[in-house]
């Protein structure tokens, strides 16, 4: 008689997670080791990394298309600049920065997730410019000039450097724990159920609105925290770069281009846009270019994304957030 | 470069180790065996580029950051040809105390981004370890880069952007001491436009009837100059008839030309980006403002040729400040070249109108390596910086004078008043001619203004 064994972990996944442990040990004392350029390039890799899950999270399990995630990444920065100018010292003040920019999400949630669909991606970006214009009247802000976190040029460039990045490499911990950690807990199974079908979800009693909420606090503090971190590496906020809709554009390239909906797929996709802009961003319009062709290559002949692809193809999965229905011989089972 | 760079992007290990051992520190060795090969292939282009770094302590690194391609292009349009000039003349090496070093620009274009500038910038400064780093053109390419400088302590220098937008967009406070140890800037700002709007629209010899319409956006530039033009421009007898800020990418004007209309304004000036502009001074023609109008003065929109010739006629006898005019009389230290030298010798290469750029870019570079030839050491960062808080030199643009800036750390230079007139002779449609020289005597009067109808 054949037995069915429930499996999360499969022999790949112990081991990949082992070496994604080991990888972050090695990164954890990058900054000892690593050149200088290297630590700042990484630093910026764990941003892309943190927006293309948080975006995901959002569209991929939470179903919801926002194309106003740079309202957060504005916010989290403008945050960073008020709290620093009253005072408050550099690294409390990113930590509080973030959480404040989670906080507000909360009451938006409750607002923008009554609309459905494409009313909900519009309605972000609507609130994104409205968010834009009402900082370019603070005098702090000076419009569109903006204003720099000279709180920064106490540090030395080196210790600054490590900090941030250590802060980068934590809070990209942090958020992709949090996530993986949701979606293997009980909020990770409603999530994919109403990611599947809304309606159906509903009707066996998940708690969509409940679902969707987390989710969308997760990545508003996500792209507040990729805020936050981006406005500590260049130190200058001129609203527009922040509140500028191409940050919309790579969120979605790298989720698409690794695999929607997929734990691995934004991070390969947004080592991949990393390594694009590494290699050939000095092409201007040509990279610009590059990258359309990509994403539409991806979304005509490879929907399912990098990752997605090769997880249907191979039935492999790196890290366990979800199940394998295994058959076994009945005498083998004990 | 990152040809060089995407070598090192190699899977055997042999190789690696064979070019550590001979070029690379333990230090960066043991960081990159540690990464493994993924940090390695993403690192690939900055890793190699700090391989081939071999910097001898005779050889000068600048960075150049500039706009050459995006919204902001036409500022960058000059950019490659000065820079090939310098560096023909510095081919030779620069002679600092009797000791010659051997000159390397890197240029690097932001393509009008400021995250990208602010990353340029910073690869400059970690992978190609400059000793200056030079930005010019726009807050957008100027502020990022000056931050990314000033926090990692290396000199920078920049240019064309109101002093004021670099000074006090950057955080620091009127009357408190100056934040910045390492960055400078040269340029004009709000009293350099009064003085060249003031001396036109007085002493031009067009009468008026002293009723100004503004237009001033919403944005940075339209209020600063809201705040700190207009009420100089009316203490000195204009009736101001302002409709309030607009949006940026506004597209219907009518409201305020109706405004206009009503007031009989015979002068206008405005502060707009270039589309904006045009979409107005269409609508304008269209409901009958222009038939009125006796000066149009502009800036922002009218620094290069192209925004005129996209208006046609209707962009005939508008004024617009100049920062720098091929008649400016002063010679490049490094090219030796006046600016009417300097324009023919682009207008030849190129083929193309020859544009204020030209000169701004080139008093960069010139104040630039006047700074280094200054520096008891151009090898020491602090002494580099030092050199630019003295720095008082003439370039193309004429002098260039920190010790008596408005601020510490900023030098003011000129704005002189300019009229786009149809050009009667020579292959391009439109000449941009010198109306007053109010700022600077020794720029000559090339015309004498026409009213716009």
């Amino acid at each position: 008689m054949n037995a069915y064994k429930v499996e999360r972990w499969t022999r790949q996944s112990v081991f990949f997670s082992a070496a994604v442990g080991a990888l972050l040990l090695v990164l954890a004392v990058g900054p000892l080791v690593f050149p200088p350029g290297i630590t700042d390039r990484l630093t910026t890799l764990f941003i892309y990394i943190i927006l293309a899950a948080m975006w995901n999270a959002l569209a991929g399990y939470g179903g919801l298309v926002s194309i106003g995630q740079q309202l957060f990444i504005g916010l989290g920065g403008y945050a960073l600049i008020r709290i620093s100018n009253a005072g408050v010292p550099m690294f409390p003040a990113l930590i509080l920065a973030i959480v404040i920019i989670a906080l507000v999400a909360l009451p938006i949630g409750e607002l923008m997730l009554r609309l459905r669909g494409g009313e909900f991606a519009i309605g972000m970006w609507v609130l994104a410019e409205l968010a834009h214009f009402s900082i370019n009247l603070d005098p702090l802000i000076q419009g569109e000039t903006g204003t720099s976190l000279l709180a920064l040029n106490a540090f030395t460039p080196g210790a600054r450097r490590a900090d941030i990045y250590w802060m980068g490499l934590a809070l990209m911990i942090l958020l992709l724990g949090t996530l993986f950690v949701l979606l293997r807990g009980k909020i990770g199974a409603s999530i994919q159920a109403i990611r599947d079908d809304e309606i159906a979800a509903a009707s066996v009693g998940v708690k969509v609105q409940n679902g969707k909420r987390v989710m969308f606090v997760l990545a508003a503090g996500g792209c507040a925290a990729a805020g936050v971190l981006n406005l500590a590496t260049t130190i200058s906020y001129q609203p527009h770069a922040f509140f500028g809709i191409q940050w919309t554009a790579y969120m979605l390239f790298m989720a698409l281009v690794g695999g929607l909906g997929t734990f691995e797929g934004p991070i390969i996709g947004a080592i991949l846009f990393f390594s694009m802009e590494t290699f050939f961003g000095a092409t201007g319009v040509l990279y610009l270019i590059g990258l359309g062709v990509v994403a539409l290559g991806f979304a005509l002949f490879i929907p399912r994304g990098i990752w997605g692809e090769v997880e249907a193809r191979f039935g492999v999965r790196l890290l366990p957030v979800g199940y394998f229905l295994k058959m076994v011989e009945g005498e083998k089972v004990k | 470069m990152s040809i060089k760079g995407r070598n090192i992007v190699v899977k055997d290990k042999s190789f690696l180790n064979a070019v550590s051992a001979k070029t690379l520190s333990r230090r960066r060795f043991a960081a990159v065996s540690g990464a493994g090969a993924a940090a390695v292939a993403l690192s690939g282009r900055a890793y190699g580029q700090s391989m081939a770094m071999s910097s001898p302590d005779t050889m000068l690194k600048v960075g150049f950051v500039s706009p050459r391609t995006g919204a902001l292009g036409a500022f960058g349009q000059a950019d490659g040809f000065v820079l090939d000039q310098t560096r023909q003349k510095l081919a030779q090496g620069l002679t600092v105390g009797g000791k010659t070093y051997s000159v390397t620009i890197l240029d690097r274009d932001t393509q009008s981004d400021p995250a990208r500038s602010s990353q340029l910038t910073k690869d400059l400064i970690n992978n190609e370890n400059v000793d200056l780093v030079l930005a010019t053109s726009t807050p957008e390419v100027v502020n990022p880069a000056s931050d990314a400088c000033e926090a990692s302590g290396v000199p920078c220098l920049s240019t064309v952007v109101p002093w004021e937008a670099w000074y006090f967009g950057r955080g620091a406070k009127p009357g408190q001491p100056s934040p910045f140890k390492w960055t400078y800037h040269f340029s004009f700002g709000g009293k350099q436009f009064a003085i060249g709007y003031l001396s036109a629209w007085d002493h031009g010899g067009v009468a008026t009837n002293h009723k100004l319409a503004v237009m001033d956006p919403g944005d940075a530039d339209g209020m600063a100059i809201r705040n700190n033009l207009n009420p100089v421009l009316a203490k000195a007898g204009y009736t101001i008839t302002d409709p309030g800020p607009y949006q940026d990418g506004t597209t219907d004007y009518s409201s305020q030309i109706a405004q206009f209309k009503a007031a009989g304004c015979q002068l206008f000036n405005t502060f707009p980006i270039p589309p904006d502009f045009i979409a107005f001074w269409r609508q304008a023609a269209q409901q009958g403002l222009t038939r009125q109008m006796k000066i149009v003065q502009s800036a922002k929109f009218g620094l290069f040729p192209s925004d005129l010739e996209a208006l046609g006629s209707l962009g005939y006898n508008i004024l617009s400040t100049a920062y720098w005019h091929k008649v400016f009389p002063y010679k490049s230290p490094i090219t030796g070249m006046n600016g009417i030298a300097l324009c023919d010798a682009y207008e030849k290469a190129t083929g193309t109108q020859w544009q204020q750029q030209l000169g701004a870019s080139q008093s960069l570079l010139d104040a630039g390596f006047a700074a280094l030839q200054g520096a008891t050491d151009p090898k020491d960062k602090a002494a580099v910086a030092k050199s630019l808080s003295t720095l008082n030199v003439i370039t193309q643009v004429g002098r260039v004078d920190f010790t008596s800036g408005p601020v510490p750390n900023v030098a003011t230079t000129v704005l002189i008043n300019c009229q786009w007139v149809k050009a009667h002779s020579g292959p391009y449609k439109l000449d941009y001619l010198v109306i007053e020289n109010a700022a600077d005597p020794n720029v000559p009067v090339q015309h004498k203004m026409r009213p716009y109808r």
